[in-house]
């Protein structure tokens, strides 16, 4: 009997329960929406923050003082300590290595020459670029020039990294270079480079020139690249083709720095926004402190890691980057979950009023089954059963809705951030956005439902008559 | 006249007769005004918000010298009024200089006030007193570099200067490889004059375009250029969390607005005995919608008073809450809100008077 009104108050009343229905629909859709988009703002943020650049940076420990002025080197230093490639795998096995989203070691080669005949009193010759301690130098005048080694496209674990990654706002022209020679047609060994704008305009250098450099090295042009800053007037070369382009002494080995060695790491990390528990110092902390400290994503803990885990190295977070980030993606996701909260409010509310309207429009059938002898129970339990019924229907399909709604507003707003198009449908908030419904469609129904038992049937009835 | 005042008369009793159904109706209208509100003040300040936080990334803007020359005496002011009042700008003076270890360190002479107000990301563990003009901060690189920490003893140019080191500066980047000192007297050990001020234009890109191109014609000669990752990033996040507030706007509002309009035009659909009786009495269906009509519009007009004084404490509420400053309501939101209230309402009012309008008032009165 209770089933068989159940099913018939739903066949017969379509019109009253769809509006009730629709309700709950649009108000799960709202809330789960939010929610996921809620969720899934951090990340996305994230992403759009890594045009900033890198949040760790890592040098040699005993390296001498930086003299850099606006990014231009004022005094090429010489010699000094570098990391070696081989020791960025160790990377890898750090706490949190999985959070690292991009590496971009560099080896800067400040001591970079444009060679000047002194003999003819010519002008530079845009092909010949020597290093400053390269015997040959001796009686040619020159122009120093930077030549910087960096990772282009290069594997790292599962991860494609190098300097485009970690410089996004790097705009090129023509294309990355191929991380292995080429076959030479100038010089014993080629390799693809990549000239600032800067400098390629100053040597009147176009994509499908070549330089000479070094050790009989020829460089082919492939790209030229606008930065905005110092990188414009540098040479970018592949990291291992450093060797090449080191000069070779009277004994036929490299005069100066061994190859494929590195000044410099940019690192980009997911971490936790920073909070005052992560400035502490770890090392005056308690074993279980530290341990809590150890395992956070802190960019300080990263930090941390990458010095114990590479002897000689310097670790430390950006803090122009990193500070700035924490606070802008705290504000955004804060000002989501608000909102959400908002949504989930109005919501609720409008869910409720719904449901109040319908059960205060059945008090005639109320009333007619009061006088027929149901009991306030069973009656209550009918409408309770009705309305969860419609609760859990309609919230797992605005549930459904929603998601979709999330990612379609996901992929148009974060459009080509490349995995921004995934679709959100998070288990976890099917239960929560069902429960709420069944929480809020219950809550709502009630007062009406009580005020509607409370009176008298016979008045009811003959109101309605 | 005298119909005018039965109207009124009708809407005064019908409104304090069923006075549950009235407040409902009340509370529904309230809502969805103080949702609207509430969002479209968040909405109309959110980019200067979000604008003011990445105020933390420091200078976007940065003006050099020409190498070997300095910036002319005025140029700060000058920047200041091309930049607006609410810019950040600061001077930046640049010598090497060597330490009493004999190692070539970079000095820079600023004025610490502007730096810090600029620069909010150094980490400074103790900010130099602005009265002491031999006060330095010494990046946590670069005091690696000097023998004797308290008395900072630096050379240029086989001229001598002692500095007291009152903090050092962590950040990461190059500052830590520098040692920074007043420029007054900076300026009165090297005779180096500040050859780049960097700035901080708050706003789009747009507004930042505008001030770079004003600054060119100022002050020709002198380089201008944009941190370029910074003002590009922060154009496009403000963009995207705009388009995603938008977003959500748009979604609150329609599930409010659709919710409402179930709530009162179910309230409308309740009453057509009361329809089929005014009908009955000889009410034209003319006179009846406008009963209606009135009752729904006067109900949203209340709604929209007690929603934009709830909608506009909540977005202040929000805002302190997540930006730390205070959204003040705006009048400005107040004539989309009751557009859109009147609109609801007026919907809600008419859509279930169009279902009554074929009814035969003497079937319903019957109970057919």
């Amino acid at each position: 009997m209770f089933f068989r009104l159940l099913l018939e108050s739903f066949r017969r009343q379509r019109r009253r329960k769809l509006l009730a229905g629709i309700a709950i629909l649009l108000g799960t859709t709202a809330v789960t929406a939010m929610l996921a988009l809620a969720t899934t703002i951090g990340d996305r943020i994230h992403k759009e923050l890594a045009v900033y650049g890198a949040n760790i940076v890592v040098y040699p420990k005993a390296d001498l003082l930086d003299v850099k002025i606006g990014g231009v080197d004022v005094k090429p230093a010489s010699g000094g300590a570098y990391l070696k490639e081989s020791d960025l795998d160790k990377l890898k096995t750090i706490f949190w290595a999985n959070n690292i989203t991009g590496v971009s070691p560099e080896f800067r080669m400040a001591g970079m020459m444009l060679v000047r005949n002194t003999t003819t009193g010519g002008p530079f010759d845009p092909r010949v670029i020597w290093h400053w301690n390269d015997p040959r130098m001796t009686g040619f005048g020159a122009f120093p020039v930077t030549a910087v080694g960096y990772w282009f496209q290069h594997r790292f674990g599962t991860l494609v990294t190098g300097a485009p990654q970690l410089h996004p706002w790097w705009q090129l022209q023509g294309r990355w270079p191929v991380e292995r020679g080429i076959t030479p047609t100038h010089g014993e060994s080629a390799q693809e480079i990549v000239l600032g704008a800067a400098l390629a305009k100053r040597l009147g250098l176009h994509i499908g020139d070549w330089i000479s450099m070094g050790n009989e090295f020829e460089g082919d042009v492939v790209g030229i690249v606008t930065t905005g800053d110092v990188t414009e007037q540098q040479i970018l070369y592949p990291l291992d083709a450093t060797y090449g382009i080191l000069p070779v002494g009277t004994d036929g080995k490299p005069v100066d720095e061994a190859p494929i060695d590195i000044s410099r790491v940019d690192i980009s990390a997911r971490t936790k926004p920073e909070d005052a528990f992560a400035r502490v110092n770890p090392d005056t902390l308690s074993p279980q402190k530290r341990e809590i400290w150890y395992c956070r994503p802190y960019a300080n803990s990263i930090a941390y890691q990458i010095r114990e885990a590479i002897p000689g190295a310097q670790a430390e977070q950006v803090r122009r980057v990193e500070q700035s980030e924490g606070n802008v993606l705290s504000r955004i996701s804060g000002l989501m979950w608000l909102i959400s909260a908002a949504a989930l409010l109005a919501a609720g509310f409008a869910v409720s009023a719904a449901m109040a309207t319908a059960i205060l429009e059945r008090r005639g059938e109320i009333g007619l089954m009061r006088s027929l002898g149901a009991s306030k129970g069973s009656i209550a339990l009918l409408f309770y059963a009705e309305t969860g019924l419609l609760a859990i229907f309609a919230g797992a399909l605005g549930y459904l809705l929603g998601s979709g709604l999330a990612a379609w507003l996901g992929a148009r707003i974060f459009a080509g951030d490349g995995g921004a198009a995934e679709a959100i449908l998070i288990p976890v908030l099917l239960p929560v956005v069902v429960a709420l419904a069944l929480v809020v469609a219950i809550a709502g129904s009630t007062p009406s439902i009580r005020a509607a038992l409370k009176m008298d049937p016979s008045a009811i009835l003959r109101a309605d008559a | 006249m005298t119909s005018r005042l039965t109207l009124l008369g009708i809407l005064r009793r019908s409104l304090l007769h069923r006075r549950a159904r009235s407040l409902s109706a009340l509370v529904a209208m309230t809502v969805s005004a103080a949702v609207a509100t509430a969002l479209l003040t968040l909405y109309a300040d959110l980019d200067a918000k979000l604008h003011k936080e990445f105020r933390g990334f420091g200078a976007n803007v940065v003006l050099t010298a020409p190498t070997g020359s300095s910036l002319p005496e005025d140029a700060l002011s000058t920047v200041q009024q091309a930049a607006g009042k609410d810019a950040a700008a600061a001077e930046f003076a640049y010598a090497v200089a060597t330490t009493d270890t004999g190692t070539p360190v970079v000095v820079a002479g600023i004025d610490f006030a502007a730096v810090r107000r600029l620069d909010s990301w150094w980490q400074v563990d103790h900010w130099p007193n602005p009265s002491d003009s031999n006060a330095a901060l010494l990046g946590q690189r670069a005091a690696n570099f000097i023998g004797n920490e308290h008395q900072v003893t630096l050379t240029y140019a086989a001229r001598n200067i002692t500095l007291n080191a009152a903090g050092r500066i962590q950040t990461g980047g190059d500052e830590d490889s520098r040692i920074y000192m007043p420029l007054d007297a900076f300026t009165a050990w090297t005779g180096v004059k500040p050859s780049v001020i960097e700035l901080q234009v708050p706003g789009s890109a747009a507004r930042i375009d505008k001030v770079m191109t004003r600054l060119r014609q100022d002050l020709p000669g002198m380089k201008v250029s944009a941190v370029r990752q910074l003002v590009e990033g922060e154009s496009k996040i403000v963009d995207r969390t705009h388009a995603l507030m938008y977003g959500a706007v748009l979604l609150i509002a329609l599930t409010v607005a659709v919710s409402v309009l179930a709530t009162l035009s179910a309230s409308v659909l309740e009453r057509r005995r009361d329809f089929a009786l005014m009908k009955a009495l000889g009410g034209s269906q003319g006179q009846l919608m406008r009963i209606f009509l009135l009752e729904a519009v006067a109900l949203a007009l209340a709604g929209v008073a007690a929603g934009y004084v709830a909608g506009s404490a909540a977005a202040w509420a929000i805002s302190e809450g997540n930006f730390h400053t205070a959204s003040l309501p705006r009048l400005s939101v107040l004539p989309l809100v009751l557009l859109l209230n009147l609109a609801i309402a007026s919907l809600a009012a008419l859509l279930p008077a169009r279902v009554l309008r074929g009814l035969q008032p003497a079937a319903l009165l019957k109970g057919e």
